[in-house]
């Protein structure tokens, strides 16, 4: 194959292709595994190495996603262990601050702690969704939760430090390297009002416990209502700046057209700015995909979140969109937290019946069937939908 | 629709199914012819840093495998023109936008790949040319174990005792274990061997 002018013309006929995967596949004469990706006890294991994977949805029927059970994501996998014992590891904060100083985590710990419930999302969370198809880890539903996280707050560490009069960014840098060292480091920051915010946390437990290994031990920040790119893990150094971070992660990762593009635009086609707070969705948790359900009533359930605006509440159609019934909203009402959503479903028809869902906030966010496409995949909100069998 | 129409349509649908399956044939056949080589390179040089599914869940135009290789080598991937040539076209032959979600992984297809440097008509059995595996080892190992065989991300492997068990040794070079990926499609027995001499005069 070459880019040959039958190329146009092979588009055209990639439908008809596609409707012969089969004989393609056929023709390859290989085993066909059944599933490309791991089931892997309680997560979804999307890359083997580093290691990231998402909750199957099921699970989002609790309010509280336990460590065990919370998606997993970072760009080299986690720091040698030794690096990260008490004697070893140590937060150092620099940069535009009067009293450069570094901490133990026992420091740390004396801080006046605070605790938040908050979604963490991966921005790249149902990349899989967006067409054209875009390049990174395919996430699909899974690669979001809601924790209790506790630590210290940022503002505190900071203003110990004495900010001096031009500092406007806060930068944060974990204690993570890639394999090879030609690889930009993870290096990201956050403008220094949202650094100042008395909930964003340099966090050291979630759920109550030690955070483990995977989320970030002994040190992660915790900016609630922002997606989890923000939520630098392993952290080890905190520097003030004037400007933002330098770097790829910061620079070119990261970052959304400013205005919707369209998908032939080329790249990036706009002005890029960095992502920031969680946009408004909503899944389905029970029923599963492909649920034999009924006759009778049909609880639907799961969960709806916006960054920093609450939840004003759920709606449900099984008519592709044309009719919606709003969801009860139930349990803990906490600020960005999700919350969890009810529906008593009555089918009136037996067979395949597809449930959409969406969700609007209080600042009147609506959940768009489709999210606006862009460059990396980042931010997909659609309507989120499972398909079920009607039983008799 | 009149006779005539209906003639047209149904022949114009014959004509653009074979020119699809032709395509598709034409398709396969570049994705088989590069299969091995393309293969061998993802197991030798994109996983150093990471494992194959991340690459075989893609689906991509070749404009962005392009820019994807591209990056890739300029955070230090080490290929040459010539085999970022030959990834880009099997990537965006196989891994397209209209691919199948659900394709043989590589790891089923780790036991074809081409050995990058394949020794031909080899008889009687394997001695290992240290000189050789100074410089396979730069090329595929020093990543992970270090400059020198000294240790990095992967451990040290310079008078490590893994080479006193020979058996232990082929076995986790061909296999992987751990966070190692399997090197058995990547290097010939004898590239191994070479290494395997090399590593034992440090």
């Amino acid at each position: 194959m070459s880019d040959s002018p039958h190329l146009s013309r092979r588009s055209l006929f990639r439908r008809v292709v596609e409707g012969l995967a089969g004989l393609a596949l056929w023709r390859q004469a290989q085993p066909v595994s059944a599933q490309s990706v791991a089931e892997t006890g309680p997560l979804t294991a999307r890359v083997t190495r580093p290691y990231d994977a998402e909750t199957p949805v099921r699970e989002f029927t609790s309010f509280l996603t336990p460590a065990h059970r919370l998606f997993v994501r970072s760009h080299f996998g986690p720091p040698p262990q030794e690096a990260l014992t008490e004697q070893n590891w140590k937060l150092t904060v620099g940069g535009l601050v009067e009293r450069p100083q570094s901490f133990a985590l026992k420091a740390l710990r004396e801080l006046e702690p605070v605790t938040v419930t908050s979604v963490l999302q991966c921005s790249g969370n149902g990349r899989a969704f967006h067409r054209p198809k875009v390049p990174g880890v395919q996430w699909e539903r899974g690669a979001v939760g809601n924790v209790r996280w506790t630590g210290a707050r940022l503002r505190d560490v900071l203003e110990g430090a004495g900010l001096r009069g031009h500092a406007r960014h806060v930068q944060f840098q974990g204690a993570d390297r890639p394999v090879v060292s030609s690889v930009p480091l993870f290096i990201r920051s956050i403008p220094l009002a949202k650094a100042l915010h008395p909930d964003t946390l340099l966090a050291y437990e979630m759920n109550g416990r030690p955070l483990p290994l995977l989320h970030g031990a002994p040190l992660r920040v915790v900016t609630p209502g922002w997606m989890a790119e923000s939520c630098v893990k392993w952290l080890t150094d905190i520097t003030v700046r004037s400007d933002e971070a330098e770097g790829y992660y910061m620079q070119t990762a990261y970052r959304m057209p400013v205005t919707a593009i369209h998908p032939q635009s080329g790249l990036p086609g706009t002005s890029m700015a960095p992502v920031e707070a969680i946009v408004v969705k909503s899944v389905i948790a029970s029923p599963e995909e492909g649920a034999r359900v009924g006759p009778g009533p049909v609880t639907i359930q799961g969960v709806a979140w916006s960054g920093e605006s609450p939840i004003a509440g759920v709606e449900v159609s099984c008519d592709d969109g044309q009719t919606w019934d709003s969801a009860r909203l139930v349990g803990e009402d906490l600020p960005y937290a999700w919350r969890q959503w009810q529906f008593v479903w009555r089918p009136s028809q037996s067979g395949e019946v597809t449930i959409h869902c969406r969700a609007t906030d209080v600042e009147g966010q609506v959940q768009p069937r489709v999210s606006p496409w862009n460059p990396s995949g980042f931010m997909w909100n659609g309507w989120d939908h499972v398909t079920v069998t009607v039983g008799r | 629709m009149t006779k005539w129409s209906s003639v047209a349509a149904v022949v114009v649908l014959v004509v653009g199914l074979s020119y699809a399956m032709r395509s598709g044939a034409q398709e396969d056949d570049l994705v088989m012819a590069l299969a091995p080589r393309a293969e061998g390179l993802i197991l030798a040089r994109c996983s150093v840093c990471h494992s194959p599914d991340l690459i075989t869940q893609q689906r991509l135009p070749k404009d962005r495998w392009v820019a994807t290789v591209e990056k890739m080598t300029h955070w230090g991937a080490q290929l040459s023109p010539d085999e970022a040539d030959v990834l880009v076209r099997f990537l965006s032959a196989r891994y397209h936008p209209g691919a199948p979600d659900s394709l043989p992984s590589l790891d089923a297809d780790v036991h074809k790949a081409e050995p990058l440097e394949q020794p031909q008509g080899q008889t009687g059995p394997l001695v290992g040319v240290a000189a050789r595996g100074a410089g396979i080892f730069e090329h595929n190992c020093q990543a992970c174990h270090g400059a020198g065989a000294s240790g990095a991300f992967g451990p040290a492997l310079a008078k490590n005792p893994i080479l006193k068990h020979e058996d232990l040794f082929w076995e986790t070079v061909l296999h992987g274990r751990g966070p190692m990926p399997a090197w058995g499609g990547a290097l010939s027995h004898q590239d191994i061997a070479d290494v395997h001499a090399w590593l034992l005069s440090r």
